[in-house]
C-alpha cells in the first residue's frame, strides 16, 4: 500500500464524521419511540405506512420528480447536442449563461418566481401582449404547475451539463460513419447518438430526481395550498414539533427511495451499451 | 494498515470532543470587575437594544450579555446541559413553562420586590403557566394575538367573525396561515370549541378541510404575507396584531380585528435561571423591562404589546383600540396553553392530513 494513505485521512474523517455518523444516529431515532424514555419501537415507519395520506403524498412527490426529470431530459438534451455538435464558438458564453443561476439562492428564485408567474404579473403582461391570453387571470401561481416550473428551472443544469459530457467525449466521425453508410438521421440518432449518451442521460436524471425528491421550499413557496410534499411533511416534523424520531423516519424512507431508483437507473446504464 | 487509519481517525474524533468539552468557562465578572447578567432572548426583541440598555448598565454598574435562542425548545435544552448557573435571566412562554418549573430550572420570584409588578393587566397575572402551588415563577413582558387582518379597499362590509375565513365571497383572496397551532385553535374558535382543548378533532379537520380550497395560498412566515398583501393577491387572512400595526404604519390599508368568537394570544415572560448569581440584579432588570419608560418606547418603535396599564394612557387612542390592549378585549383571547409532545403531534399529523387533501 501507499505511504501516503495518511493523505486522505482528513477527507475519509469528514465523511465518517459528518455524513456516516450522522446518518447512524438518524437511523437510530427512526426506531425510537417517542416520550422522554424512549424504547426501541417499529411504531413510527407503522404510522407512516397506516396513514393513507402520506401514501399519497409519496405518490405526489415521485411522480413529479418523474416530470421533472423527463422534462429535463427533454429540454436539455438538444441543448446538450447543439453545444457539442453543432456550434464552434460560444460554448463556453452558453455554458456560464446555465451555472449563472447557480450563483443565486434558491430561497431568491423561488420568490423571483413568484413575481414572474403571479397573477398581474410579468409574466400575465408579456402573454396579454402578444394576445396568447385573454383579461383572465394566469393562474400559474400556486399551483402544481409553479412548483415544476421552478424544479425544472433549478435542476436542468446538471442534465445539460451531463448530457453535454458525454457528448462531447463521442466521436463525431461515428456520426460521419453512419451517415456514409446510408443510415437516415432518426437511425444514427436511435443507434449511434442516443446509445453513446445514455451514461450522460442517466446520471444527469439521478442528479436531477434525487434532490427533486427532497425539495420543500419551492413547494411551499409556489405550491399554495397544493404544496404538501414529502420534503415539507419531513420539514414540519423538525421545526414545529421536534418530531425526531417520526421526522427521521420518513426521511429513512425517502432515503430508501431514493437507493432504490438509484440503482435501478444504474442497471439501466449498464445494460448493452 | 486500515486498523491504523481507524485508530487515527478515533482518536481526531476524541481531540474534537475533548476541545468541545474544554470551552472556556463563564464567569460573571469581566475585565473590569464590573458584574455580567447574562440574558437569554430572540434576537432584536427589545432588550437587546444597546441604546435602551445602556441606561440599565450605568445604572447599576453592570454588564448584560445577550445569548440568542432561535426556539423556545432551544431555550429549554440550554438551561439542561449547563445552563443553570451559568444564565441568570431567560424568556420563556407556556410552551415550556411548566418543564421548566417542573424540572427545578428557574426560581421562584417574589413580586414584592418588582415595583411595575402592580401595573401588569390583572389577566396576564393569572396565566396557569406561570406559577405553580401561588408561587410565580415567570413575569409576563409583552404578548399580542393572532386575529384577522384585511384589506379595508377591498372590503367595506363591517368585519367582526371569525367565520369570513370560510365566506364563498372571498374565494381565492384568503391566506390562511400554514401552522397547526393556528389552524387546530382558530378552526375551534368557528366551531365554538374551547381552542386550547378542543374535544372533536374530527369536526375541525372537515372544517378546514371546507376552508382550504377558499385559500389563494397559506402563509407561514410575516415576510410572506406582507408581499401576498402588498401584492394584491389577497384581501384577508389570519394575522399578527404586532405586524398588522407595522404594516399599517406603512402605510398599507389594513385593518387588524380580534372577532368576536375570541382570538388566538400569546404572552412572553421573563424568568430567572435556577442558582443565577445575580438575583437581585435580575429582578431590577425585569423592573427596568416592565417600566412603563421601556414598554411606552419599545411599542411606539414598532414592538410588540405592552403589559404594562400605565402605559397604555400615553398611547395613540387608535392604535390602542385596534390592538385590543384592554381588560375587555384580551378577556377575548385563548392564550396558546403548554400541550403535550403526544397533543402538538395528534394536532400536527391532523393538519398535514388537511394539506395532503
Amino acid at each position: 500500500m501507499n505511504k501516503k494513505w495518511w493523505l486522505v485521512s482528513p477527507p475519509v474523517f469528514l465523511l465518517i464524521s459528518f455524513c456516516v455518523i450522522p446518518l447512524f444516529i438518524m437511523v437510530y431515532y427512526s426506531f425510537l419511540s417517542d416520550g422522554t424514555t424512549g424504547h426501541l419501537t417499529l411504531q413510527n415507519y407503522l404510522n407512516f405506512f397506516q396513514k393513507g395520506f402520506y401514501l399519497k403524498l409519496t405518490w405526489k412527490t415521485i411522480s413529479t420528480s418523474l416530470l421533472v426529470t423527463i422534462i429535463c431530459i427533454l429540454i436539455g438534451f438538444p441543448m446538450a447536442y447543439i453545444m457539442a455538435k453543432v456550434i464552434n464558438s460560444g460554448k463556453n458564453i452558453i455554458l456560464i449563461a446555465i451555472i449563472i443561476p447557480f450563483w443565486t439562492s434558491q430561497l431568491v428564485r423561488a420568490y423571483s418566481w413568484q413575481n414572474l408567474l403571479r397573477d398581474g404579473g410579468i409574466l400575465e403582461i408579456i402573454l396579454r401582449k402578444l394576445h396568447i391570453i385573454g383579461p383572465e387571470p394566469l393562474g400559474i401561481l400556486f399551483t402544481q404547475t409553479a412548483v415544476i416550473i421552478a424544479l425544472i428551472h433549478i435542476f436542468f443544469p446538471y442534465m445539460v451539463i451531463t448530457i453535454y459530457m458525454s457528448l462531447e467525449k463521442m466521436d463525431t466521425s461515428l456520426i460521419e460513419a453512419s451517415k456514409s453508410l446510408n443510415a437516415g438521421p432518426f437511425t444514427t440518432f436511435w443507434r449511434i447518438i442516443l446509445p453513446l449518451s445514455k451514461p450522460g442521460i442517466i446520471s444527469g436524471s439521478i442528479l436531477v430526481f434525487v434532490p427533486s425528491l427532497g425539495v420543500f421550499v419551492e413547494p411551499r413557496i409556489l405550491g399554495g395550498t397544493e404544496g404538501s410534499v414529502i420534503g415539507t411533511v419531513i420539514e414540519d416534523q423538525f421545526f414545529e414539533i421536534y418530531g425526531w424520531n417520526f421526522g427521521a423516519a420518513v426521511a429513512f424512507i425517502l432515503l430508501m427511495i431514493v437507493f432504490i431508483s438509484t440503482t435501478v437507473l444504474s442497471k439501466f446504464a449498464k445494460e448493452e451499451v | 494498515m486500515k486498523k491504523k487509519s481507524l485508530g487515527l481517525a478515533l482518536l481526531f474524533i476524541l481531540l474534537v470532543v475533548s476541545a468541545i468539552g474544554c470551552s472556556s468557562s463563564s464567569t460573571t465578572t469581566d475585565k473590569d470587575g464590573k458584574k455580567e447578567l447574562i440574558v437569554v432572548n430572540w434576537k432584536d426583541y427589545g432588550s437587546d437594544d444597546p441604546e435602551v440598555i445602556k441606561e440599565f448598565e450605568e445604572k447599576y454598574k453592570v454588564k448584560v450579555t445577550h445569548q440568542y435562542m432561535a426556539s423556545e425548545e432551544e431555550l429549554l435544552t440550554k438551561l439542561r446541559t449547563g445552563g443553570v448557573g451559568k444564565i441568570d435571566v431567560i424568556l420563556p412562554n407556556a410552551s415550556i413553562l411548566p418543564i421548566a418549573i417542573e424540572e427545578n430550572l428557574i426560581e421562584e420570584i417574589d413580586s414584592t420586590k418588582l415595583s411595575n409588578y402592580k401595573n401588569i393587566f390583572e389577566q396576564f397575572k393569572n396565566l396557569p403557566e406561570n406559577s405553580k402551588n401561588n408561587k410565580i415563577y415567570a413575569v409576563p413582558w409583552v404578548w399580542g394575538s393572532t386575529g384577522i387582518a384585511y384589506n379595508s379597499e377591498d372590503i367595506k362590509e363591517e368585519v367582526n367573525s371569525v367565520n369570513i375565513l370560510w365566506d364563498e365571497k372571498y374565494k381565492g383572496k384568503i391566506a390562511f396561515r400554514d401552522d397547526f397551532n393556528d389552524a387546530v385553535m382558530t378552526a375551534a374558535l368557528a366551531l365554538g370549541q374551547n381552542p386550547n382543548s378542543p374535544t372533536n378533532l374530527n369536526e375541525i379537520k372537515s372544517k378546514l378541510i371546507d376552508q382550504k380550497q377558499l385559500n389563494r395560498t397559506y402563509w407561514k412566515t410575516g415576510d410572506e404575507f406582507s408581499k401576498l398583501f402588498a401584492g394584491k393577491q389577497i384581501s384577508v387572512g389570519l394575522m399578527w396584531s404586532g405586524q398588522a400595526a407595522a404594516m399599517k404604519k406603512n402605510g398599507e390599508p389594513i385593518t387588524y380585528v380580534i372577532p368576536k368568537e375570541g382570538a388566538i394570544g400569546w404572552v412572553d415572560n421573563w424568568a430567572i435561571v435556577k442558582d443565577s448569581k445575580n438575583q437581585d440584579l435580575a429582578l431590577k432588570f425585569i423592573d427596568f423591562m416592565l417600566s412603563s419608560k421601556f414598554q411606552e418606547n419599545w411599542v411606539n418603535s414598532g414592538g410588540p404589546n405592552p403589559v404594562n396599564t400605565e402605559v397604555t394612557k400615553n398611547l395613540d387612542p387608535e392604535f390602542v383600540q385596534q390592538m385590543g390592549i384592554n381588560e375587555e378585549t384580551i378577556a377575548k383571547l385563548h392564550f396558546i396553553s403548554y400541550h403535550s409532545d403526544a397533543e402538538k403531534k395528534t394536532w400536527n399529523e391532523m393538519w398535514q392530513e388537511v394539506k395532503a387533501k
